[in-house]
């Protein structure tokens, strides 16, 4: 039922279609790119980008290089921080696997962007009426039967779309089957309680140098959309307690106020 | 009653300053954010959130605190603060709202909580709560007016539903003012070690009641001196004491909560300075100084305590918001000319209205033959 995205970095050849997919079927304004350290471009998501193929070039000890493609975009969480951030619902998880967001909502307060553990939403900034921007699982095609416009371009395979239990399988299957040409951890399947986005690495995103570029590999198991929600389920019981104890200490003071006022009187 | 209220110099370089913030946040309106801020996608809050919406209220908890001591805790002494400290708070509030109001992506979808419902969302809580409490304090304020103006009806229909009135408020900031510490419960990954803790609401909450302490403290020494009147100096005394056993407790929780997580505490980089700064200037030395009688007796020695502690809260609300953030991304913050004017503003503007409602509400009901307080 919930689908998902597998991004087989290593079937990657870093062709950027699925770059160019995104752009046009949301149509996103191109724009002009610069040469700079990496081949990646341009140099990071933003409103006008939902999807980034990083470039990264490894120097084993051994003196070998080896390149690295990773495809990012939203990682559509299962229990997503953002959904649990935002004051007036405009996010929120579809059952089939989006992370929906609703234009017409939505506050600009930003919460979101700070929840996010991937630093996924952005906000078009340039904009005088603003609104959060993020790659959308394209629920759109997806709501016609069609595949999301980036999996379906990619020439190599590297993206897969499919339900999300039969991704993680083939992604297992193919980490036993490699003989150690995969690192051994679906990125995804348990990252922050689990995501949509699933992702298959040679090197772990630590050795990839990428923890802290988006694929944190600190973020352990718990989803962090709940903390908000932990918090959220005490509220009511420090409401009634602090108020039951005011109303009560208020009373007993005024009682106290009126006894010695009254024995005051009598003396 | 008080003294016409006439425009002196002081009163008309406020609201040039206001004026002239008035008009940047207009810019801000209509250019957009990007362009009037130094706001990013790396940075997606900035000072409006730092100051106006995080310091405002934590330095706005005079409001809660002193009528919780007096009505609650039963510390009748400090009965004299209680009116200017609802004053402040409710400025502060203000700061609050107008500030968010230009910080918002849609402003005029400010009202969307009300109707478009997220109850699990911390900052759901938070709007609620600071909706509802800034209408408790215009509603304290507006009975102060009501006096003014020998409404006797209606200031006896508002002395009815009193408790009600000091009830909610109580919850209402108890519940926002640690709430707003639980919004970074979502993002310890983000901040330094310092200040990413699972106690930020407990701690958020302690700490703004020492805000507002100290707050009180500050304005009754200043008001007392810029209106030329005695201080009210038992209140003051009792409050000195008072902040200083918090500033203890806070100091007590942070410690503890910086042993159980195991954090480094003892590194020289810039995160480990600001927190030195925090914890020892503005917790310890505040807390240590006051407890001697010669300092909190002293006009000048509890003006510096309180000035300290309240700088303490801001410098605590900045290193949870935006400095604790430094050492994580390659990208730097500063705020722009618009959003430091924006501030300023504010700030005038808060001023400018604490100072009319010293001079046109009745604040000191026990002296004047108005309508008593109960």
């Amino acid at each position: 039922m919930a689908k998902a995205i597998l991004n087989d970095t290593t079937k990657c050849i870093g062709c950027r279609a699925c770059q160019v997919a995104c752009k046009s079927w949301n149509d996103l304004p191109g724009e002009k790119t610069s040469f700079s350290e990496t081949w990646s471009n341009p140099k990071y998501l933003d409103a006008d980008n939902f999807n980034r193929l990083i470039f990264r070039e490894i120097v084993s000890p051994e003196g070998k290089v080896t390149w690295h493609f990773v495809s990012r975009r939203c990682m559509h969480c299962l229990t997503p921080a953002c959904v649990s951030a935002c004051p007036v619902g405009a996010l929120k998880k579809m059952p089939d696997g989006p992370v929906a967001y609703n234009d017409d909502i939505c506050i600009g307060c930003r919460y979101c962007m700070m929840a996010c553990p991937f630093q996924i939403p952005k906000f078009e900034w340039s904009k005088a009426v603003p609104y959060i921007r993020k790659c959308t699982f394209c629920a759109d095609r997806q709501k016609n039967g069609e595949e999301p416009a980036c999996t379906v371009t990619c020439p190599t395979g590297a993206l897969l779309f499919g339900e999300r239990d039969d991704l993680i399988r083939e992604a297992r299957q193919r980490i036993a089957q490699s003989n150690g040409r995969y690192h051994p951890e679906v990125y995804g399947e348990k990252t922050g309680g689990g995501t949509s986005t699933l992702y298959l690495t040679a090197l772990s995103f630590d050795q990839l140098g990428l923890n802290h570029e988006g694929f944190r590999t600190d973020l352990g198991v718990y989803p962090q959309g709940l903390y908000g929600r932990e918090w959220m389920s005490k509220v009511p019981w420090v409401a009634l307690t602090v108020g039951g104890l005011s109303v009560g200490l208020y009373y007993i003071n005024k009682r106290r106020a009126e006894v010695a006022a009254r024995e005051k009187k009598e003396d | 009653m008080s003294t016409e209220y006439r425009f002196t110099p002081g009163r008309v370089i406020l609201l040039i300053i206001m004026g002239v913030g008035i008009l940047a946040g207009i810019y801000r309106l209509f250019m957009g954010l990007g362009a009037t801020t130094n706001l990013s996608d790396a940075y997606p809050w900035g000072l409006w959130i730092s100051f106006d919406v995080l310091t405002g209220v934590a330095l706005a908890g005079g409001g809660f605190t002193i009528s919780a001591a007096i009505y609650v805790f039963n510390i009748k002494k400090w009965e004299p603060l209680l009116r200017p400290a609802k004053l402040s708070a409710f400025v502060g509030y203000l700061i609050f709202v107008v500030g968010l109001f230009f910080d918002l992506g849609q402003p005029w979808r400010i009202w969307h909580p009300l109707v478009m419902w997220n109850p699990g969302s911390v900052l759901f809580e938070v709007s609620w709560c600071v909706m509802l409490y800034t209408t408790v304090l215009a509603i304290d304020i507006f009975i102060m007016a009501l006096e003014r103006w020998r409404a006797e009806f209606w200031v006896n229909f508002f002395r009815n539903i009193y408790v009600f009135l000091i009830v909610a408020g109580i919850i209402l900031s108890t519940l926002h003012q640690s709430s707003l510490g639980a919004l970074y419960l979502l993002m310890p990954e983000k901040m330094s070690d310092l200040w990413a803790s699972g106690a930020i609401g407990p701690l958020f909450f302690v700490s703004a009641i020492i805000g507002g302490m100290s707050m009180v403290a500050l304005e009754s020494i200043l008001s007392s001196k810029a209106y030329g009147k005695e201080p009210r100096t038992e209140a003051l005394k009792s409050l000195g004491k008072g902040l200083g056993v918090t500033l203890l407790v806070y100091f007590a929780m942070k410690v503890t909560d910086l042993y159980a997580r195991g954090a480094t505490v003892w590194s020289l980089d810039w995160a480990h300075i600001l927190f030195y700064i925090e914890i020892f200037g503005t917790v310890a030395l505040p807390a240590l100084l006051l407890f001697f009688p010669e300092v909190r007796n002293s006009k000048t020695g509890l003006l510096w305590c309180a000035g300290l502690s309240a700088f303490g809260v801001l410098l605590n609300r900045f290193n949870v918001s935006l400095t604790s953030y430094g050492g994580y991304r390659d990208f730097w913050y500063f705020p722009s000319a618009i959003e430091i004017i924006v501030t300023i503003g504010l700030v005038a503007m808060a001023i400018l209205i604490f100072d009319f409602g010293m001079n046109y509400l009745p604040m000191h009901p026990e002296k004047e033959a108005t309508a008593t307080v109960r």
